[in-house]
């Protein structure tokens, strides 16, 4: 009752707001700055098709969103990261992509494609991959760091930053305690929960906006950090370091996938194709710091870019690496309960 | 035939408004309590059959903790308001009138802009390399830049920011309405100043200062945003753990329920303010 009461809501805002000639647009639903401007434009330029491109600071969002909107057909493309391929794809709320439509598939990394999220990728098209791992602003920091434990050593009270993000903060705690990170254990949640609520009072702020702020504002030295926004956060802040921690990084890949009533498939199609080309790709990578999948664009990019550990870690740094599975929902209500106790300060 | 003419007008603005109602407020919140007496779905985020789940589930101590701990942030906010908002009214009432106008004005501008913009701008002033670090260390009073982003300090200065026009604005209206007459009637009965402001002056502004606390102590305690950017997502205020409950944890009827525990207080408090008006009113002022 809601949803439909929901869906006439938005079809009189929708009616409301379009003239009677639609015009062809796409709608794109991504993480905040998790496409360069100039790749939008140079589609619009290139096909005549304007985007609008709306953006999210979590699964859950954008989950939440789509599975809402699900018939109103607000998006024509998304971003989901790993596991919410997979729980998407078993939701039905996915269209299948039409491999025909889609030039460049084949340069995309073979250790990329086809996974358990989605065998033989028929729902989803790898866009970018990253990590979540340690920052370090070296000019405050003294001392190596190596581990995800360090971020419980006292020198670090109050300067430690988190990502607002419960998946994986309970991540890094689990693998501290030498469980997997994706543990749908009640006692072994319960035991990362005890880890974390050590470590919270070095905790300054959780961040999943823009990771990087904090370190560049002065709040925090330390802490967790998307490999691309070290990259970028660089810029403002030479002394930011990248750091791969000993137990593992937390790995991810986000793929484009388009949602069950997209009104506008084919441009969303276009759009896939358009950003598969090499040269774009690259340009992607170079500009936002995160590594691309696209093996054509890998021989393009910049020097410098290509040869960043931060951005394309060697296979030493993946060592213990994890990628994010969908844990079911019967854990995920045990994170979630403990997630509100560490945050109220339990 | 003025009225006739009217009653056309009349018809039309009264259906505006009880549709508005009806449509964008009563339904929105009917919605809300179907939600929050519906079962968790992990599929369809809610489905049959109906029961309180959620209500019981609110009974656990860590939700009594957090709404504790929101309401004494609430409670600070809305006693800083009123300690600043009330002198400001008063004050306000005493100016000439054509002053009254362009300080209320003022007072209202920056409503022109979204509350969030303002948030993202407090934190460029308390950041540790901010503007009011680096003023009072180039000023010599501080050598080591303070910490003020990111605490409980930086939550209430927000919210405090963001809601005091709501205090100041009902608090003007019942100073403004104080007859000078009572004031010099009580004087001239022997009260001093202090038992004039204890015995006159405070029980005539209090429906004032009641629907400022109504306007400001619930807000407090939704305003997700301001421990999300202030706050660093620490010091939860019930907002947050319906916007949790929402988007990360998908249970909507837990969420449900807790807003509309929010509206029942609100609702309290309305009663309460209802309730002292009339109360006022019948001492025949």
């Amino acid at each position: 009752m809601k949803k439909l009461a929901l869906a006439t809501l938005l079809a009189v805002g929708l009616t409301g707001c379009s003239g009677s000639e639609e015009p062809q647009v796409l709608n794109l639903y991504n993480w905040s700055e998790y496409m360069p401007q100039e790749v939008l434009d140079r589609f619009t330029e290139e096909t005549g098709i304007p985007v609008v491109y709306t953006t999210y600071d979590s699964n859950e969002a954008m989950y939440a969103r789509l599975k809402l909107l699900d018939e109103s057909a607000a998006y024509d493309l998304a971003v989901p990261s790993t596991y919410y391929v997979s729980k998407m794809r078993q939701e039905d709320l996915l269209m299948p992509i039409d491999r025909s439509k889609i030039e460049g598939f084949d340069n995309l990394d073979p250790e990329l494609v086809n996974l358990d999220i989605d065998p033989d990728n028929q729902y989803s098209v790898p866009y970018l991959w990253g990590t979540t791992g340690l920052a370090v602003d070296t000019a405050d920091v003294d001392g190596e760091v190596t581990a995800w434990a360090d971020l419980w050593d006292e020198r670090f009270e109050g300067r430690v930053m988190l990502t607002n993000d419960m998946r994986e903060v309970f991540h890094v705690a689990l693998r501290v305690l030498g469980y997997s990170g994706n543990s749908t254990n009640p006692d072994e949640i319960e035991a990362a929960y005890e880890k974390l609520t050590e470590l919270m009072p070095s905790v300054r702020t959780f961040n999943s906006d823009a990771p990087r702020m904090p370190y560049l504002e002065g709040e925090t030295d330390i802490g967790m950090i998307w490999n691309g926004e070290a990259v970028m956060g660089r810029d403002g802040l030479p002394t930011l370091e990248y750091v791969y921690p000993a137990e593992g990084i937390i790995a991810w890949l986000d793929s484009f996938v388009i949602p069950k009533n997209a009104k506008n498939p084919d441009a969303a199609h276009q759009f896939i194709s358009f950003v598969l080309q090499p040269e774009i790709s690259a340009l992607i990578s170079e500009d936002i710091g995160y590594a691309t999948p696209n093996l054509a664009a890998r021989d393009l990019l910049d020097e410098s870019v290509a040869n960043d550990r931060a951005s394309y870690p060697n296979a030493t740094d993946m060592i213990n690496a994890e990628f994010q599975t969908d844990i079911g929902d019967e854990a995920l209500q045990v994170y979630a309960k403990y997630w509100e106790m560490l945050k109220s300060g339990q | 035939m003025r009225s006739a003419r009217q009653q056309p007008f009349r018809t039309a603005v009264l259906i505006l408004v009880w549709g508005w109602l009806l449509f964008l407020v009563f339904t929105p919140n009917l919605l809300v309590v179907g939600a929050s007496v519906m079962t968790r779905d992990p599929g369809t985020f809610i489905s049959l059959p109906l029961n309180l789940d959620a209500y019981r589930q609110l009974l656990n101590p860590l939700y009594l903790e957090v709404f504790l701990h929101s309401l004494y942030m609430a409670a600070m906010t809305t006693l800083i308001c009123l300690l600043i908002g009330y002198p400001f009214a008063w004050s306000l009432s005493k100016v000439a009138r054509q002053h009254q106008v362009l300080l209320i004005f003022l007072l209202i501008v920056p409503f022109w802009t979204n509350s969030l913009v303002r948030t993202y701008a407090l934190k460029l002033i308390l950041a540790t390399n901010g503007l009011l670090n680096s003023a009072l260390m180039s000023l010599g009073l501080i050598e080591e830049p303070l910490q003020m982003l990111y605490t409980e300090g930086a939550v209430i200065i927000g919210l405090v920011y963001l809601l005091l026009p709501f205090m100041i604005l009902p608090l003007y209206a019942v100073f403004d309405d104080l007859r000078d007459d009572l004031l010099r009637a009580s004087h001239d009965l022997g009260a001093g100043r202090f038992s004039t402001f204890i015995h006159v002056i405070v029980p005539l502004t209090l429906p004032g200062v009641l629907a400022g606390v109504m306007l400001v102590l619930l807000p407090a305690m939704g305003l997700f945003f301001v421990p999300d950017i202030l706050g660093g997502s620490r010091n939860l205020l019930v907002g947050n753990v319906i916007k949790n409950q929402f988007l990360d944890a998908r249970n909507w009827p837990f969420g449900a329920a807790a807003s509309i525990v929010l509206t029942l207080a609100m609702a309290f408090l309305m009663f309460a303010h209802r309730l002292s008006k009339r109360r006022i009113g019948e001492e025949g002022v």
